[in-house]
């Protein structure tokens, strides 16, 4: 029904290439250093096809476990050794468990038990380090905070465990979340698994990248400005940003507390949907947090076989047109121009449609989180944890342990954030901001009155060079233009791989973004649910795994 | 948390710390972020221009302001940084933004705020072997001078 569909010409050379099914099958987790092959692969039948659609690891998890066809050590076996083996390439945890078999051993006995199972059993998540973690140092990425270990689970954590789900580490990140290219880590740059001289995006890029290189099964990100959504879209994967309020914030460290969530990477919509439900909900530790009822987003996936030929018939999606504008690469505006068409040939009505204020984004989203975190970063004080320099006097303890604790970005923007905050500016920046994101909510809200969907690039670009934009923060930022505004809304989006640019030894995924109403995230899943399964010539399987296990 | 164990600061009550904006923006955090909460205004008596007339940022003052110490190398290299950002930030003074009410956060859900009763944490002694210097039942720091 889609035949018609064209990849961008440029990258046509994909759909005849013979190592697409290769590639895909040498997914099965390290079969060749295996004793025991293990793969989801040969349970679900999809190795047949040639292309098959995305298909949910939690579930095929689970029907594994449930069936008997694997145990949760194994699966645990095969995504430690696929991690140590791809971790010295791509450097995306900063501290992994010691204690991941153990738990899949005693998971392994419920099951011999016949005992009931979480819905995320065996489930292997892995944790962006700026969320608490009781039984794991939390750095945020940060000198401040090295070898610390808080002393309780942020709540998605606790919730993520209670279903069974087993945490696999922490996740590299740019430091407190400050940053689009994880290069702002005090600890190590991430490289990305489709080409490792260049950035997985950020500030989630440690998140990303494991998911992409299938380190862990899911992950959990944050997401302030679009750090879940661009590095998913410069990494090939499933990035959801819920709704603010849809997740409690307790156990995040707070860098802009209006804006920011905590979100869900994985390598199928179905996957990311199912760890959302698994975190959402009211929680009384986070005044924040809504207490509207959590639909079951699951119910969103219809299954392939299911589907009629126009399965989203009437359905309205607005092409943002300043997302297409000048300064966005024209291959991304083609491949996000092609997954128009796609939404096209499933029946959707597309339009393009304007938002004014787009770009004033930008600067707002950027002096309303550099002020906020001017505030919520004063707590790294080295007075009630993190790291202290001594000293004689009270206020140079203050001032040394924070100049040696905090990275120059970071530096930089508490700084920018006091500025703006200073005396007789607040009406000329912090006050305009929020002037401005009452502008944005209000424009969106009359493009979401007429379309169902919105979608735009989650990023201007593919993923770059390592070092390319790190001495020029000016650059950096305009790369978020697609994403900030959404944060400014409140809004719920999600990126999903839609095609390729050329770049890196087999081409560089490119994310699609759609932006749903408040509390919609059903909405949002089922059309990127269909818009995966039904989208051909596409694998967003990187090389390295195939190639680190040839 | 933090209130409560800046209370336990040795020899130090809360009105003798010093009244400037740090203190305030350790303990205040309730407040944020609130359009109408004006500490920063009336704590800090730096810069009392107001209107068109913005004075470029002077960066040892803001790095006093936020606690940072800054070597005379970074002052050089973040000086023209922040300048940049500061001035790309000013294109929204050209905006007409008469008669808009500011959102202090995405408009998604009214406030659920607890009742404002005191909890006990449960894990109080992890969050207490945290602390870098502690002497039951203090949080030690040195001493406490308020150079103002």
């Amino acid at each position: 029904m889609i035949s018609t569909l064209q990849p961008p010409r440029s990258l046509s050379h994909f759909r005849s290439n013979p190592t697409l099914l290769l590639r895909y099958t040498s997914l099965k987790p390290l079969s060749s250093l295996s004793s025991q092959p293990v793969t989801h692969s040969t349970i679900t039948d999809q190795s047949q096809s040639p292309n098959p659609p995305s298909h949910s690891q939690i579930l095929s998890t689970r029907h594994s476990l449930l069936s008997r066809h694997l145990t949760a050590t194994q699966l645990a076996e095969s995504f430690l050794t696929r991690l140590r083996l791809t971790e010295p390439h791509l450097r995306s945890f900063l501290h992994v468990s010691d204690s991941v078999l153990a738990q899949a051993r005693e998971l392994d006995e419920k099951i011999q038990r016949n005992e009931e199972l979480g819905p995320l059993a065996g489930v292997l998540v892995a944790i962006k380090d700026n969320i608490c973690t009781a039984e794991m140092p939390s750095t945020a990425g940060s000198r401040v905070l090295e070898g610390y270990t808080p002393p309780y689970d942020a709540t998605a954590v606790r919730k993520i465990k209670e279903l069974g789900g087993i945490v696999v580490g922490k996740t590299n990140l740019d430091e407190f979340g400050m940053g689009s290219t994880t290069e702002a880590s005090a600890y190590q740059v991430t490289a990305n698994p489709w080409d490792i001289s260049r950035v997985p995006g950020g500030s989630s890029g440690g998140s990303a990248a494991a998911v992409s290189a299938r380190q862990c099964m899911v992950s959990l990100g944050s997401d302030t400005g679009g750090s879940v959504r661009q590095p998913a879209s410069f990494c090939g994967v499933v990035g959801l940003k819920p709704t603010y309020g849809r997740v409690s914030r307790f156990g995040l460290m707070a860098y802009a507390s209006s804006l920011d969530v905590i979100g869900c990477f994985g390598t199928s919509v179905a996957d990311a949907g199912i760890l959302l439900h698994a975190i959402s909900g009211h929680d009384r530790l986070d005044a924040t947090s809504s207490k509207r009822e959590v639909p079951d987003f699951s119910a969103q996936f219809v299954s392939m076989n299911l589907l009629e030929s126009k399965p989203l018939k009437g359905l309205r999606i607005g092409l943002i047109r300043e997302t297409l504008d000048d300064g966005v690469d024209t291959g991304v505006t083609s491949a996000v121009r092609t997954a128009a068409l796609h939404l096209e040939e499933l029946g959707c009505c597309v339009t393009e449609v304007s938002l004014p204020s787009f770009s004033l984004g930008l600067p707002a989203y950027y002096i309303l989180a550099s002020s906020e975190s001017s505030s919520n970063l004063s707590r790294y004080d080295g007075v009630r944890y993190g790291n202290r320099v001594a000293a004689d006097e009270l206020n140079s303890q203050y001032m040394d342990s924070r100049a040696k604790g905090f990275g120059s970005e970071v530096k930089r923007r508490i700084l920018t954030g006091t500025y703006a905050l200073s005396a007789g500016y607040y009406d000329a920046y912090y006050k305009r901001a929020q002037q401005v994101r009452t502008v944005i909510q209000k424009s969106f809200k009359t493009a979401l009155d007429e379309h169902d969907i919105l979608i735009s690039p989650a990023a201007p670009s593919a993923a770059y060079k390592i070092v390319e934009k790190k001495n020029d923060p000016l650059a950096m930022y305009a790369g978020d233009i697609m994403t900030v505004n959404v944060n400014l809304a409140g809004l719920p989006a999600m990126v999903l791989p839609c095609g390729f640019v050329e770049g890196g030894p087999a081409g560089l995924p490119v994310g699609l973004q759609m932006i749903g109403a408040a509390f919609d995230e059903g909405k949002l899943l089922k059309v990127a649910h269909i818009f995966e399964q039904t989208l051909q010539n596409c694998r967003f399987v990187p090389p390295l795994i195939a190639d680190e296990v040839a | 948390m933090g209130s409560r164990a800046l209370l336990l600061v040795k020899g130090v009550s809360s009105s003798s710390l010093p009244k400037n904006q740090l203190f305030c923006n350790f303990n205040c955090k309730s407040h944020f972020p609130r359009p109408n909460n004006n500490w920063v205004r009336t704590n800090c008596s730096t810069t009392q221009s107001s209107g068109p007339s913005l004075e470029p940022p002077d960066l040892p003052r803001l790095a006093q302001t936020a606690r940072i110490s800054l070597t005379p190398h970074e002052v050089e290299e973040f000086a023209p940084k922040i300048g940049l950002v500061i001035d790309w930030f000013g294109q929204l003074q050209d905006v007409d933004l008469q008669s808009v009410e500011p959102s202090i956060r995405a408009d998604t859900e009214g406030d659920s705020f607890r009742a404002d009763i005191p909890e006990t944490f449960e894990n109080r002694e992890a969050m207490i072997a945290a602390v870098p210097n502690y002497e039951e039942p203090y949080i030690k720091v040195p001493k406490v001078l308020n150079k103002e």
